[in-house]
């Protein structure tokens, strides 16, 4: 751990090699979730045939339906929105939510929310690419700045190992069967799936503690400021330029506070979901286990991008979190306000 | 034999006698070095700085309090942590009562992952704060890094396993432990049967030289 920056910086090459397999195995996963999907389509048996009108009711075919009597026993039109968000309709035998919520999970999250992660990985890929890493302009001086205590460092790194285990075993109950199952065999998968779900529920309590101590050790830096302007217009000085910035830049807020309401709404709803009795109406599960999903795989798509700038993508970069100080010519080109206020040097005129 | 029969059966035997052979013959070895031959005359007690300096350990000095107490936090959440949830898990006192006869009251199943709980955050604390830490990345060993990693994994596939649904996850915690207990002699969770020698060690110099642990 002592020289993972000097290998980072010494080998480049490799690293991108090994991000460039990642990307074509995670698009590999992709591509074939949606093969997955595709053999799974739900159709009318090829010797199904229609009944004569007055043979019954059930027409295979579907020229004749039923509709009114469902419309009754659902309450209404089970389509319209007051179905999920109002209270269940008069006269309704059995909501029908739970439809809507299957759909939604079977036919949108689980066949295209895993995409949003790989299109991450890939776009910051051709960035990597084309721009390379950023380097400290003038190389490192040598001295050192004191950025991070020990606490702060634990804190962010408790918060990553959790978060780690958690988003894998999130992924592999979210996308286990149409992933797993059809390679491996549905008893693999069954395995996998129960060993993920006990550690998810297990480690789930730890990511609120991680998150309530990240939030303590951060926040006091992370209110944004008009100075913040500056690093949207310039796109952080991704493609070149100075942008001026305090200890953290607008980049590193979002993605503080991304973490804390994300991460908010993320343990919110996982509560929710191990312990239901909490809630009376099942809409409220359906409703934690997608915004649960939704949150969690933006989260990760996201931190993927924070991954890249923290190590291969920003030289020096990941001093701050490993050894709590960062090379001062590192700090003046990239975080000069905070560099002002912790030295009382002018970052511009001691530029070495 | 099955796989399962095999893991919890001969390779648990060796592995069970590697761990408490090993172990012991370290224990030994480290007794039998001795002590140097101190001719001075005594100013206060050995006998009673061992014992003191065995207890001083257990907590933090004023003077460091502030700076260690995410380490001593870290520490005790996992070592009590992993002591209750072996000691008082219903299926470790079921496999215990299976092998020695013996048998206690067990732990609720609320009880035990609460203990989980605060055992896997300690454990993640202190090896987070091995690798933050520039001091103690350069006091840490390899075999700090393999013994932690390998406890973690006990632990984890054992949380993994706790469905009891299949088989499979019960054997590979059970290889896990297995490993654990052929790897404990060699390495640095040895500090479980030698911490006391080391403290007792300091405690009785200081103790014998009078000097107010």
């Amino acid at each position: 751990m002592h020289d993972l920056t000097t290998k980072f910086r010494r080998t480049p090459a490799g690293l991108l090699r090994i991000v460039l397999f990642l990307v074509l195995g995670m698009v590999w996963m992709g591509v074939a979730t949606q093969a997955t999907y595709a053999q799974s389509s739900v159709r009318a048996p090829g010797n199904a045939v229609n009944l004569p009108d007055d043979q019954g009711s059930a027409n295979t075919l579907g020229n004749v339906s039923d509709s009114e009597i469902w419309d009754a026993i659902r309450g209404g039109n089970p389509n319209a929105i007051e179905a999920l968000t109002g209270p269940r309709p008069e006269g309704a035998v059995f909501n029908t939510t739970g439809q809507q919520w299957r759909m939604l999970r079977e036919g949108v999250i689980r066949k295209y929310l895993g995409w949003f992660p790989l299109v991450v990985i890939g776009l910051l890929a051709v960035f990597y690419l084309l721009r390379g890493p950023m380097r400290i302009t003038g190389g490192r001086s040598g001295k050192t700045i004191h950025r991070f205590t020990l606490n702060a460092r634990v804190a962010h790194w408790f918060m990553a190992g959790v978060f780690i285990i958690l988003g894998l075993t999130g992924l592999m109950i979210l996308l286990g069967r149409p992933l797993i199952a059809p390679y491996l065999g549905l008893e693999a998968n069954s395995i996998l799936t129960s060993a993920a779900k006990e550690g998810h529920n297990l480690f789930g309590p730890l990511f609120i503690i991680a998150l309530v101590w990240l939030f303590i050790k951060f926040v006091g830096s992370n209110f944004f400021h008009i100075r913040d302007l500056k690093w949207i217009f310039k796109f952080g000085g991704f493609f070149g330029g100075h942008v001026s910035s305090g200890r953290f830049n607008f980049g590193e807020k979002t993605w503080f506070w991304m973490v804390v309401l994300i991460g908010s709404v993320i343990a919110a709803t996982g509560i929710v979901m191990l312990f239901p009795w909490l809630v009376e109406d099942v809409r409220w599960l359906q409703l934690s286990t997608i915004l649960h999903a939704v949150g969690a795989v933006l989260l990760i798509g996201v931190l993927f991008g924070h991954i890249y700038v923290g190590t291969i993508g920003m030289e020096g970069s990941l001093d701050s979190m490993l050894k709590g100080e960062v090379d001062e010519n590192w700090a003046k080109e990239h975080h000069d306000v905070w560099y002002e206020q912790m030295t009382g040097k002018s970052a511009k005129e001691d530029q070495s | 034999m099955s796989a399962l029969q095999f893991i919890e059966g001969p390779l648990f035997y060796f592995a069970a006698a590697v761990f408490l052979l090993g172990a012991f013959w370290r224990v030994f070895g480290i007794i039998k070095i001795g002590r140097k031959k101190d001719i001075s005359p005594p100013k206060g007690s050995a006998v009673g700085g061992f014992i003191k300096g065995n207890l001083r350990h257990f907590v933090p000095r004023g003077l460091f309090a502030r700076r260690t107490w995410l380490h001593v936090l870290g520490g005790y959440s996992f070592h009590l942590g992993l002591f209750v949830l072996f000691f008082f898990g219903a299926f470790h006192i079921k496999f215990i009562d299976q092998y020695l006869g013996l048998s206690w009251q067990a732990l609720p199943r609320w009880g035990f992952l609460i203990a989980a709980e605060i055992a896997f955050a300690g454990l993640i604390v202190l090896w987070v704060r091995r690798i933050s830490d520039p001091v103690m990345r350069l006091i840490t060993h390899k075999s700090d890094h393999i013994g932690t990693w390998l406890t973690f994994l006990v632990m984890l596939t054992g949380c993994f396993a706790l469905q009891q649904s299949h088989d499979m996850l019960k054997l590979v915690h059970m290889l896990f432990v297995d490993i654990w207990l052929i790897y404990f002699p060699f390495g640095r969770l040895m500090h479980a049967f030698t911490f006391f020698l080391s403290r007792g060690n300091s405690g009785a110099t200081y103790g014998r030289k009078g000097i107010n642990l």
